[in-house]
């Protein structure tokens, strides 16, 4: 992997870093995509895989009603936020 | 008031609290003072409660009322990844350092429901990425049975505070050997559940498909009182199993053991292992099991696959810090630098590594090749797993290749670090339960574990077996 790669990936998962660390990240990932890359092998090796489910996947659903009263949570989660104003956060001009 | 918490178990510690012999005051007492003797050293705690008076008053009451369950007022310790409302959960990270959690998981919700008493948080790697708890960022967390050693990881904060009686039991995450490959490593017994037994809301997620919580205690006995307490239905989690459907055919044991030949002859583990491996198969044929050998020879891919899926999920579960709702938030003039200027500074280096890698394996053109094959496998794994517990009880591995390692042994290679996880990731891959029971020490003193699997649901397996394995 080149360290171009490794800098479009740290841009698409929105992570600041320096060259160093990327130019190692690229060396890392020359051996760990060497070592996963047995999957491609093993699943060769796998005929239509017949699933014998042990565990029934549902969807769960519920009815789409409020169970809270409004603003009920509102002060506490807006406590953890970094900047707030008239209960609304506030970010960075986005257009 | 003198208790010897080396000795205690809970059946004891509620049978003394029951006739009076200590109270719920004594006990938690009595892990306060080690706490303040040892966690400066050790640093298993990163943060010791401040309504631990409340917290004992309510138990207290519950023995007066008569409203008791073995739990009562069992004093316990927590991983740093479970919200616990009011109190700090940083899962170890800068970028929740500041993060309070506004609600209960599911776990402390039951545990406070039985007045059980949550002495504080305990260390892990960060996001629980990581097998020797030094990708933490709040400094390492040395193991209490030889302190130049990693107590292993990503739960070593809630194995040491265990193992230095600075808790009597301790709950922890595993998503490809959490809890039971540091359980091994101090000396104590380790379970990962079911997946879906124990309820995964408000545990900070790392990788959904994998994750599961659960206990750490001293012996067998306590780490399934630990796990009764906190199995069950919980709406909040939509991947919990309605106990409706958690009916097993509830065959006898046949005692009968299997053990995987050519993934034991693997590279990577080490002889002396090995060698404790073979005594303990002695020792449970001693107890009357018959041990034979099984071909399983999809389950040597499980690692690759674990690497694969994990950063998969990783890169999308980690996707919610972007310093705009909660956490770390870092100055910058565009929307995008603060993003990428929060999650450069608040996520560590093994953190940001699996983000890029999960990110490179759901990538376009890349997705098929990775992502795909490795869920196919998985698949296909179970399968494997599912057919050979048709003619064995369980399988029996050792729990992790190595022995303790020293700190910063493994840091600098990631496939070292990542290969401590071989024994116990195909159970986390497969969905079925699993325990590591110590299995005797090395010359040096250090701890070795053995590692059982049982078929889906069959927790009472691996009671049953460690529990002869323990005589």
């Amino acid at each position: 992997m080149q360290l171009e790669d490794v800098k479009k990936l740290a841009n698409l998962a929105r992570i600041d870093m320096d060259e160093v660390e990327m130019t190692e990240i690229a060396k890392d990932f020359d051996s760990i995509l060497a070592y996963v890359s047995q999957v491609q092998e093993a699943s060769k090796l796998i005929e239509n895989v017949t699933q014998t489910e042990q565990r029934v996947l549902i969807n769960v659903m519920r009815e789409d009603v409020i169970l809270n009263t409004p603003g009920e949570y509102t002060e506490k989660i807006l406590k953890n936020a970094p900047k707030t104003e008239d209960g609304f956060l506030k970010v960075k001009q986005i257009l | 008031m003198n208790i010897n918490l080396k000795e205690l178990t809970i059946s004891k510690a509620h049978e003394s609290l029951k006739n009076r012999e200590f109270s719920v005051r004594d006990l938690v007492d009595a892990y306060l003072d080690v706490i303040k003797e040892k966690n400066s050293d050790i640093n298993a705690y990163l943060e010791v409660y401040n309504d631990i008076d409340d917290q004992v008053k309510i138990a207290e009451e519950m023995f007066k009322n008569g409203t008791v369950t073995l739990m009562t007022g069992i004093p316990i310790a927590i991983k740093d990844n479970m919200l616990c409302v009011g109190h700090i959960a940083s899962a170890s990270s800068k970028i929740l350092g500041g993060y309070t959690a506004t609600y209960d998981a599911g776990v402390i919700r039951q545990l406070k429901d039985q007045g059980v008493v949550i002495l504080g948080r305990t260390n892990m790697d960060e996001f629980a990425m990581g097998s020797s708890t030094e990708t933490s960022a709040y400094g390492n967390t040395k193991n209490p049975l030889d302190t130049s050693c990693v107590p292993g990881g990503s739960s070593g904060g809630s194995v040491s505070a265990v193992a230095m009686n600075a808790a009597l039991v301790s709950l922890g995450s595993d998503t490809g050997g959490s809890i039971r490959q540091p359980a091994s490593f101090t000396g104590l017994v380790g379970l990962k559940p079911t997946y879906g037994t124990v309820s995964r809301s408000g545990i900070i997620s790392m990788a959904s498909s994998l994750d599961q919580v659960g206990p750490i205690g001293k012996n067998v006995e306590d780490v399934e009182i630990l796990f009764n307490s906190i199995n069950g239905y919980d709406k909040l989690d939509s991947t919990c199993i309605p106990i409706e459907n958690r009916k097993i055919l509830n065959s006898p044991m046949t005692k009968r053991l299997g053990v995987p030949r050519e993934f034991l002859s693997g590279e990577g583990i080490d002889k002396d292992v090995l060698e404790n491996f073979e005594k303990s198969c002695e020792k449970l044929k001693k107890q009357g099991y018959e041990i034979i050998d099984v071909s399983l020879p999809l389950i040597k891919y499980s690692l690759a696959v674990y690497y694969i899926l994990m950063p998969a999920e990783v890169s999308s579960n980690l996707a919610r810090y972007d310093g705009i709702r909660y956490g770390l938030s870092v100055e910058a003039d565009k929307l995008f630098d603060v993003y990428s200027k929060t999650r450069g500074r608040g996520f560590g280096k093994e953190v940001r590594r699996r983000l890029l890698l999960g990110t490179y394996i759901l990538s376009y053109g890349y997705y098929d090749a990775y992502y795909n094959s490795a869920i196919k496998v998985r698949s296909a794994i179970k399968n494997e797993l599912a057919n050979i517990f048709l003619s064995v009880d369980a399988i029996i591995t050792p729990t992790a290749p190595c022995l303790p390692f020293k700190f910063n042994e493994k840091t600098k290679d990631p496939i070292a670090m990542y290969m401590s996880d071989l024994f116990t990731v195909p159970a986390n891959i497969a969905e079925i339960p699993a325990i590591s029971i110590p299995s005797g020490l090395s010359e040096k003193g250090l701890p070795y574990g053995l590692h059982i699997m049982a078929p889906f649901l069959r927790e009472d397996i691996l009671f049953s077996i460690g529990k002869d394995f323990e005589k």
